[in-house]
């Protein structure tokens, strides 16, 4: 398979794992000493902090999707342009378009960089 | 288009974007190029938002776009970046920004802009005491 394919799948994995609230599926994509940063916070978190998030947040609401999975991919990762639907317990549905950028390294994603707007997110949330 | 070529076309953009240089932004964006922001969930066109560029830089006495982290793929590129702007009462803010832009025939067709509003309120800093 190409680089192309293989970053391609990957990515697919982590959302689907994402999608299915399956932490152990999610810790499959990252390498060891994975790090995320996201935009909302401007602060990097290890691997067991994002997994530990990724445990409690399938709790916050009824159901998550990725949906509308718009990836490029390049030597040594890859980019996601996404619509995360998230259905509240109410289930009221919020749509929240984000950009997620990847660096891969043997197979594995090291970085995870997420780039979102928090405040769009919140209005549409109180709005309905 | 090469890597090299994309790369460099995505820094040009960058650069004429900093200096305020519109002829070029009109030069190396195609007729059709389209530019769609998450904080309105809508696109506009090449001249829409060429027309908005000086009332965009009202609120700032500088900007510049640092800390660029470009990848290129076969038509485009994401670039990570830090804006840096100084605003007219003297007050220092950055946004941390990522753009995903396609590119064909050495022009950019398309712009997907992501950034987090709410950090405008410290970007922008106070009144001026």
């Amino acid at each position: 398979m190409s680089i192309d394919t293989d970053h391609r799948k990957l990515c697919h994995a982590l959302f689907d794992a994402l999608e299915a609230g399956d932490v152990a599926g999610v810790d499959e994509c990252y390498a060891p000493d994975m790090t995320m940063w996201i935009n909302v916070s401007g602060e990097t978190i290890t691997r067991e902090a994002n997994l530990d998030a990724v445990d409690k947040g399938r709790a916050l609401h009824r159901r998550r999707l990725y949906n509308d999975r718009n990836i490029n991919t390049f030597d040594d990762g890859f980019v996601v342009q996404y619509t995360t639907h998230v259905v509240a317990h109410n289930g009221t549905e919020v749509p929240l378009s984000a950009c997620l950028v990847a660096e891969v390294r043997d197979g594995k994603i090291s970085k995870l960089f997420e780039y979102l707007d928090t405040t769009q997110f919140r209005s549409r949330a109180k709005t309905k | 288009m090469t890597e090299y070529e994309i790369r460099e076309l995505c820094n040009e953009f960058f650069d004429a974007y900093q200096d305020g240089r519109v002829d070029v932004l009109r030069r190396i964006m195609s007729d059709d190029c389209i530019v769609w922001h998450n904080v309105f969930g809508r696109e506009t066109t090449r001249d829409e938002n060429l027309e908005a560029y000086p009332n965009s830089y009202s609120g700032q006495r500088r900007r510049t776009y640092n800390d660029r982290v470009i990848n290129a793929f076969h038509d485009g590129f994401v670039i990570q970046y830090s804006l840096n702007g100084v605003m007219h009462t003297g007050h220092k803010g950055a946004l941390w920004i990522c753009i995903v832009g396609r590119v064909r025939d050495g022009k950019i067709t398309r712009i997907d802009e992501y950034m987090d509003t709410s950090k405008f309120a410290a970007w922008m800093g106070g009144p001026r005491a």
